[in-house]
């Protein structure tokens, strides 16, 4: 199958004549997204350039997958296709539509629109998929280049400030570039698959596939545009203080790296789900800022300073033994927070898919921090007292970061799975006198 | 709001204008001459990299394709990343030699991701015709940096390589919306409006 993508891709390169005339959408009607106070008589896509028609190049599709649209036609110059519907009920719409090209490609698309209500985002279309292992892989990616990138920095700005040695600085500075170029290719590569289950095409229709509707209308396509833009800024900045031996342009880096971070809160489930507020969104930032901080300074711990700066490792061991406690507070503080809110009811730990994910976590959040107690009560004290730092340390510090990637593991399933619908609030039972009047 | 293409062409237009008068003149004058003032040396990576990051913009809110996007992308990525490896070589904060791959590996790479994007034929409209021209001018032209690499005196490669941008430049503000090329439209490609 790649031999075959990679022969098309160069027959494509070598012979671009052959190809021709891909269209574009330029207008719909509905609208992307858009609430309508009264039901369509028709809907109507236009084109740069003329396309072919399909029997069923529009459908109309409620929540449940009926289809409500007829025939599909084209307009005299081909330009335009329309589809009649009939009359349509309050509710959420998914528009469906492919279209032949004049080369014979198949451009398509899918966007959504509500009649006297808001429109379902384009994400929850009717016919797209759920989050597929790919994305629990790729959404874990994005999580341990946020922790290299976002924990890097803020390792080097809280707790090892002043001069390293060449090599801790080279090493630095390319956990760092691992970090935000991840941040960046991962981001791409999560906004793609995310946009490839709302469209449910084949790979080749894909690439044509208008994703527009997704980039503009969704949480995450806003998200995704206001992460790739900010990393790609924090990326100059971190170039620039490695160029040019500025260190506080990692300051902005810094801050910039943890602030566009809040793009996976303000689109996940602590800004989408029932009972979300300001306070859920601000929660998951802070639990993902600190997770990140937490993982990512326990990398630059074992891989750069135990390893290439041994005179500083008793400062960096004692300084981020007391960050680390802060974060351990802070991301239990937000996490408890964050569990109540989506487990209403205790049995749902052990009876929901989510709520068992969320024990597996919790688990590994168990080992971890025994671990950093060991750390914290054992390792620390003696540190301090001046005794030499243990042979096994570098080991332990590695293990306990592992098991700090495993929890951002769990942490990414629990993020692609659905919590558990909130159980209806009870009415207050009337009073006696309400009841008894007629 | 997202403004015309070809707008956004012409911007960049400006930015490869400058890049190609600055290696023009470096080729002419020889980098001893050219490094008299120590600024000089980071004017044209500079540019390179700033143009670099502002194509992600381009890449964020152009997304009537997935291909598109990518291909969006790849230029994006491989200008900062020309840019960054000349000014780390300037710099002295890069030493090996193979970092200077990383311009030809661009252009190759961009006139690739031109190539492979624009799927109407040469004389489908004259957007078609400047992308197939565009791929093909930083395809054939990766290869004056990369013998650059070789014969780093010769004045003949990095002058190549200078008027390779140019032309990309006077290619990017050739471009229109929906225009004739050498006379030929086709009738798919919409109402000519320039």
């Amino acid at each position: 199958m790649r031999k075959l993508l990679l022969l098309v891709a160069l027959a494509t390169l070598v012979f671009p004549a052959a190809a021709s005339a891909h269209a574009t959408l330029l207008k719909t009607t509905p609208g992307f997204g858009q609430r309508l106070e009264r039901s369509p008589a028709v809907v109507r896509l236009s084109f740069d350039q003329s396309v072919d028609a399909l029997s069923d190049g529009i459908r109309v599709l409620d929540t449940k997958g009926r289809l409500l649209s007829k025939g599909t036609v084209s307009s005299a110059d081909k330009r335009t296709v329309s589809a009649p519907v009939g009359h349509l009920p309050r509710g959420g719409y998914t528009i469906r539509w492919r279209v032949v090209s004049a080369d014979g490609h198949v451009v398509s698309g899918v966007y959504t629109f509500g009649v006297r209500r808001r429109a379902p985002p384009a994400a929850e279309a009717f016919g797209a998929g759920g989050p597929t292992t790919s994305e629990h892989v790729v959404r874990w990616l994005y999580f341990l280049t946020l922790a290299l990138l976002a924990g890097g920095l803020g390792f080097r700005l809280l707790v090892l400030r002043g001069p390293l040695g060449p090599a801790a600085q080279r090493r630095f500075y390319r956990l760092l570039a691992v970090g935000v170029i991840g941040a960046l290719e991962v981001g791409i590569l999560a906004f793609l698959l995310r946009a490839e289950d709302a469209l449910q095409l084949p790979f080749v229709d894909f690439l044509y596939g208008d994703l527009t509707p997704l980039a503009n209308g969704t949480r995450f396509g806003t998200a995704f545009v206001a992460m790739t833009l900010g990393y790609a800024l924090v990326s100059a900045l971190l170039f620039l203080a490695w160029l040019t031996d500025r260190e506080w342009l990692l300051w902005p880096a810094f801050v910039l790296a943890l602030g566009f971070a809040s793009g996976l809160s303000l689109s996940g489930h602590s800004a989408a789900d029932a009972g979300s507020s300001w306070l859920s969104q601000f929660a998951d930032w802070l639990h993902l800022s600190a997770a990140s901080l937490w993982v990512g300074g326990l990398v630059q711990l074992a891989f750069v300073v135990w390893p290439l700066e041994p005179e500083l490792r008793r400062r960096a061991f004692l300084r981020f033994s007391r960050l680390a406690t802060v974060l351990i507070v802070v991301l239990l503080s937000a996490g408890i927070y964050l569990s109540v809110l989506r487990l209403p009811r205790l049995a749902d730990l052990w009876s929901e898919s989510y709520g068992q994910v969320l024990l597996v976590k919790l688990g590994l959040v168990s080992l971890a921090l025994l671990w950093g107690a060991a750390h914290h009560f054992l390792v620390r004290p003696a540190l301090e007292r001046g005794a030499p730092p243990f042979a096994r340390l570098p080991r332990s510090l590695a293990g306990e970061s592992a098991v700090g990637m495993a929890i951002l593991l769990a942490a990414a399933v629990l993020v692609d799975s659905k919590p558990p619908p909130r159980p209806p609030q009870q009415q207050p039972p009337l009073a006696r006198s309400d009841a008894a009047t007629p | 709001m997202e403004p015309p293409a070809e707008h956004v062409h012409w911007l960049f237009a400006t930015g490869f204008l400058f890049l190609g008068l600055l290696l023009l003149a470096r080729a002419i004058v020889g980098d001893e001459v050219w490094r008299l003032r120590a600024w000089r040396a980071y004017l044209w990576p500079s540019l390179l990299f700033a143009l670099g990051v502002l194509m992600w913009p381009v890449m964020v809110f152009f997304t009537n394709s997935t291909i598109h996007m990518i291909a969006h992308g790849a230029w994006a990525q491989t200008m900062m990343l020309a840019g960054a490896a000349e000014l780390g070589l300037v710099r002295g904060k890069l030493h090996h030699r193979a970092w200077r791959l990383a311009l030809p590996l661009a252009l190759a790479v961009s006139g690739a991701s031109l190539l492979v994007h624009e799927q109407n034929g040469w004389l489908f409209a004259r957007a078609a015709f400047l992308h197939h021209t565009l791929g093909w001018t930083a395809l054939v032209g990766s290869i004056f940096p990369l013998v650059a690499i070789l014969r780093p005196r010769s004045r003949v490669w990095s002058s190549g390589l200078a008027l390779t941008l140019v032309v990309i430049a006077v290619f990017l503000y050739a471009d229109r919306d929906v225009a004739p090329i050498f006379g030929h439209l086709s009738p798919l490609a919409g109402e000519p409006h320039r």
